[in-house]
């Protein structure tokens, strides 16, 4: 896997949440209305949505590691999966590659939410799902999938978030150089975090979002081995649901009956 | 700053205390982490919480707030106990060697000449130094005479012992001395320590000796004036150094001159008199210039009128009876004997202490202008929760301000760079700069002088007000920035630096300091990104700094006797072929490393461990005294507060019993928003990642208290009660002080209840107590009690 990447120092985070801003600024996202929750720590909002494409999420700090108390802040976005289960599921053919990363094309979206619910790491979100959680007006546009796209629509030189990382803890490039730093970050800080671990070289093929963590993945309750999609049964439920849409119109909201149907049927 | 921002990436060791530069200050990290990942430097935090900032520490130890003077007072005992100390350096640079005046003592948290009626020292005469008939201090280079500086500090501190430090700030002993390890690792010539300190240390009643005790440290490691080292303040807004420098304080005037009042200053003559002097040929004493400052200023402010034959124009300045510091001003708003105020860019009813009592003292304005972006919370005082608007009499006005993109001038930043910026957009709606809004409004003040007289129209009349060009409507800034760096009265040509500057009326400057920033040019507008040979990251012909654009302060400390650097491989300054190299130099470029001592703002020219003289208003040591409101005896002596402290008649009855407000509570600030929040409040971005007031507890006083994390809670004390989200966490923990454990309360004070989003402010429940030599409120160490709301 070569081209560019992401690679998340969580070594180096201190949490300011600069990546968060920036993405809805150069995106023009709106704001979440959220109050406090107690997080844990300052995590706010509770986590990604259709309108929120990158998210520092903080742990609890872990007082027991012998090399001083661990305060993990994991900054978490769409990893654009090498073998993405979200391009494996989608009825409609909305999901793609452009230059590595995964990218929907909302004109074709039925707002379906297979790519919500088969994606482990609960990246792409529905519109209207999270309009409803926030007590939004309603879309005119209907129920659509949103997603960090690296920046490809809106497109600049480095992604928003990691031209705005004031440590360096998130930085953007080749993958196989950052692969290599994170290698020798590890090295370096091993002393102090003994559990310090990499992740996203090998899952789905490989990340492009690859991160240096404190501790374990499963810690921070990353999935070592995550669950790949069965693309026979994929592809079976496509099958049905291209047959079961010739009969709706071409109407989004009957597009989202045919998908439901297929998919209990092939399931 | 000593040093600045970029210049953090050569320091070998990164002490944090009193500062969480990762919420406040994020940009510096950077340089941090460029230190800890390029030179494998080591980063301590003392904190009495666990921060972001102490997230990426090496060394992270819990303090109780309001116990650094124990804490670094411990940490000067270990380096003269363990002889970790830049011996050189300290005989040849610092007043270790100066013999003390025999009549100086110090007795269970005393120093010599204490009134306690007066609660302060008399005239200091015993803090002074012994001299010889030449009038130059005795010294004794031995450092064995039992009067010199090095031992009577040696016996002040040789009862901070590691022990000691543990039961007074709560620091386990094993951890307090892996810190003092570390950091007088620096001792060494070669390796540098930088201090990193902010609002944490100057905000108690004891500040200033705070700073003091880092001051003390750092001589003692040999780490001032060094690529890497100093002691840096971080400054907590984006221009606040140059307001500083502008003499936004009560006590100066442009450039750190003091200020005219009438106990000290009644005349010219007598501040003349009181020009800094030294007898010694080794000290360049730079303060010996002052009266050249002093006139040019004056020229700059009154020009023709200020003449030889009128002191030019002295008496006009106003002289202050008493301090006009923040707390005494909002007293004196209280008894009604300020009418009106002027707020431009500040909101104290969120950012003052005790704002409860700022409310009050508000009621009774007869008019306010309020100068912001936003309508701010103090802006609408009058409909704050309580508050009863039939009542309230006050007339307020407010004016809508430009932002920083919508104006051109330059700003200096911590580091002392003084940066040029244009303007990106017009102002939006009737928005006006603070330079057009003060522009307008001195005119106006100075036509009604003309039309009605007044009680003395002289000052208003004669000052010069040059600064709009002709045909112009608006003023212009490089016109405000050619009268700082000033210029020859007789043919208005600007002067090359404050070497030019005369005592005799023939130079006019508005601020001495920056006297070289617009000689005909714009230095601060420079922005060549090329470094310096000596490549430290002094990025030399970027912008301009304070003084002379010298990079680093006291940098004839950098090197030895012979001009050779202590640390060759991030040399500053060098002296080489009977020249220097590197920096702008300290103290002029002809003066050799033999001839003359580094620190030429002090008259003896030496760094000064022991304050000599009447400097300091509450001792020439750092002594640990418990901040005002303490849930615990002081073990150090048997004063409780310091006793130069001012505690006024009128709050007495408010500070806080700690039997009924058991909790050592301190405020401080989240990277989300900024200050009180009169910006950051109103951005829907920034709302949804702090939406809402919070504390921060341990989970055992969450525990004994009932009360789950996300829960609300009231904190409560004898100046007002506040409402506010708990955040349950094991990064604050009871503190084990004297053998007893000692909760916390830790707050953010950005809430008020304008703008969009509101709450509590929490410095509804700080106390109307200062520093003794500042009076920079106590806003980091209180007491109060905390419950569960129902």
């Amino acid at each position: 896997m070569t081209g560019k990447a992401f690679l998340v120092d969580t070594t180096k985070c201190n949490g300011c949440r600069a990546c968060q801003v920036a993405c809805k600024q150069w995106n023009n996202l709106p704001a979440e209305k959220t109050s406090f929750f107690g997080g844990p720590e300052y995590t706010n909002p509770a986590k990604l949505s259709a309108i929120t494409f990158n998210h520092v999420k903080f742990f609890p700090v872990d007082r027991k590691n012998p090399g001083g108390p661990i305060w993990e802040m994991m900054h978490l976005k769409c990893n654009h999966c090498e073998e993405a289960n979200c391009m494996r599921v989608c009825p409609q053919s909305a999901i793609s590659k452009m230059d590595g990363w995964v990218v929907i094309d909302q004109s074709k979206c039925i707002g379906c939410g297979a790519c919500e619910s088969e994606c482990v790491y609960q990246v792409p979100h529905v519109l209207d799902k999270t309009r409803q959680m926030y007590g939004l007006k309603k879309s005119i546009q209907g129920e659509k999938s949103y997603k960090c796209d690296a920046c490809t629509a809106n497109r600049r030189s480095v992604p928003a978030c990691a031209a705005n990382c004031p440590t360096g803890a998130l930085a953007y490039g080749d993958r196989d150089l950052l692969l290599k730093k994170a290698k020798a970050v590890m090295n370096q800080m091993r002393g102090k975090y003994p559990r310090i671990s990499l992740y996203g070289e090998t899952q789905f093929s490989g990340l492009r979002v690859i991160t240096v963590l404190k501790d374990t993945p499963e810690k921070y309750g990353l999935p070592l081995k995550p669950k790949t999609v069965n693309v026979e049964k994929a592809e079976a439920v496509r099958d049905a649901y291209q047959l079961l849409s010739l009969a709706t119109f071409g109407l989004p909201s009957l597009k989202r009956v045919a998908y439901r149907i297929s998919r209990s049927m092939m399931g | 700053m000593t040093n600045h921002w970029i210049d953090i990436k050569n320091a070998d060791v990164i002490l944090m205390m009193g500062s969480n530069a990762a919420e406040n200050h994020p940009i510096s990290f950077r340089w941090v982490i460029k230190a800890m990942e390029e030179r494998g430097a080591k980063l301590i935090v003392v904190d009495p919480r666990f921060t972001r900032s102490a997230s990426q520490a090496s060394l992270y130890a819990p303090l109780r707030s309001g116990t650094d003077i124990a804490f670094l007072g411990g940490m000067i005992n270990y380096a003269l106990q363990n002889d970790r100390i830049q011996k050189e350096y300290v005989a040849e640079y610092t007043n270790a060697s100066y013999l003390v005046s025999p009549d100086y003592a110090f007795h269970d948290g005393l120093f010599s000449e204490y009134d306690a009626g007066k609660r302060g020292y008399g005239a200091r005469k015993t803090w002074a130094y012994q001299l010889d008939d030449k009038k130059i201090p005795k010294r004794d280079l031995s450092l064995k005479d039992p009067r010199c500086v090095y031992q009577l500090m040696k016996e002040h501190y040789n009862r901070y012992t590691p022990e000691k430090v543990a039961a007074v700030t709560g620091c386990p002993t094993e951890m307090f001395l892996k810190v003092a390890d570390l950091f007088t690792s620096t001792h060494k010539p070669d390796r540098v320590a930088t201090i990193m300190y902010a609002m944490g240390i100057t905000q108690h009643t004891v500040g200033t000796q705070n700073v003091r005790a880092f001051s003390v440290l750092q001589l003692l490691m040999g780490n001032m004036g060094l690529a890497g080292g100093g002691i840096n303040a971080l400054r907590g807004e984006s221009n606040v150094q140059g307001s500083t420098d502008h003499a936004l304080l009560f006590h100066i005037i442009p450039g750190y001159l003091p200020a005219p009042n009438v106990k000290d200053f009644p005349s010219f003559e007598e501040y003349n008199k009181k020009t800094p002097q030294t007898a010694d040929p080794m000290s360049i004493n730079w303060w010996s210039n002052r009266p050249k400052y002093l006139v040019s200023l004056l020229k700059a402010w009154f020009g023709d009128a200020a003449t030889k034959n009128n002191n030019f124009c002295y008496d006009w300045l106003p002289k202050f009876s008493k301090p006009a510091s923040f707390i005494l001003l909002f007293e004196d708003m209280l008894k009604g004997a300020i009418k009106g105020a002027f707020y431009m860019g500040t909101n104290p009813l969120v950012g003052g202490p005790n704002a409860n009592r700022i409310g009050r003292a508000m009621d009774k304005l007869d008019w306010l202008v309020a100068v912001d972006l936003w309508e701010t919370d103090s802006a609408t005082f009058w409909k704050r929760p309580g508050a009863k608007p039939a009542r309230i009499k006050t007339e307020v006005f407010l004016l809508p301000a430009a932002s920083s993109v919508e104006k051109e001038g330059s700003i200096s930043n911590s580091g002392r760079w003084a940066q040029w910026r244009y303007k990106a957009v017009n102002p939006l709606g009737k928005a006006k700069t603070d330079l057009d809004i003060l522009d307008l409004v001195f005119r106006e003040v100075r036509s009604l002088y003309q039309k009605e007289k007044g009680k003395f129209p002289d000052p208003i009349l004669n000052s010069t007000w040059n600064f709009t060009p002709q045909g112009a409507h608006e003023p212009d800034p490089h016109m405000v920035a050619k009268e700082i760096n000033g210029y020859t009265w007789q043919d208005r040509k600007e002067v090359k630096n404050f070497l030019d500057l005369k005592d005799d009326g023939s130079t006019a400057c508005g601020n001495w300091l920056y006297s070289g920033s617009y000689p005909g040019k714009n230095m601060m507008a420079r922005r060549n990104g090329a470094d310096a040979p000596n490549k430290i990251g002094m990025f030399p012909e970027w912008a301009w700094c304070w003084p002379v654009n010298r990079r680093i302060i006291y940098n004839r400390a950098a090197v030895n006797r012979k001009g050779e650097p202590w640390s060759p491989d991030r040399w500053v300054v060098k002296w080489a072929d009977a020249a220097w190299k590197g920096d702008v130099v300290d103290g002029g470029p002809k003066a050799g490393p033999a001839d003359k001592n580094p620190f030429i703002m002090n008259p003896e020219g030496v760094g000064r461990l022991f304050a000599a003289g009447t400097a300091l208003a509450d001792g020439p040591f750092p002594e640990h005294y418990e901040p005002m409101e303490s849930p615990v005896r002081n073990l150090f002596n048997s004063q409780k507060v310091n006793p130069a402290a001012v505690i006024l008649d009128s709050v007495a009855r408010e500070f806080g019993d700690p039997k009924r407000y058991p909790y050592v509570a301190t405020s401080y600030r989240v990277v989300e928003h900024w200050q009180a929040g009169a910006m950051t409040r109103n951005l829907p971005w920034l709302t949804e990642l702090v939406p809402d007031m919070f504390c921060e507890i341990s989970l055992t006083l969450a525990k004994a208290k009932g009360i789950k994390n996300g829960d609300r809670v009231s904190i409560f004390n004898a100046r007002g009660r506040i409402s506010a989200y708990a955040l349950v966490t094991d990064r604050i923990q009871p503190l084990s002080i004297d053998g007893k454990p000692v909760e916390q309360v830790g707050m953010i004070w950005h809430f008020g209840h304008g703008g969009a989003a509101t709450g509590d402010a929490a410095n509804k429940l700080t106390p109307s107590i200062g520093d003794a030599n500042t009076m920079i409120p106590e806003f980091k160490a209180f007491l109060v009690n905390i419950r569960r709301e129902a």
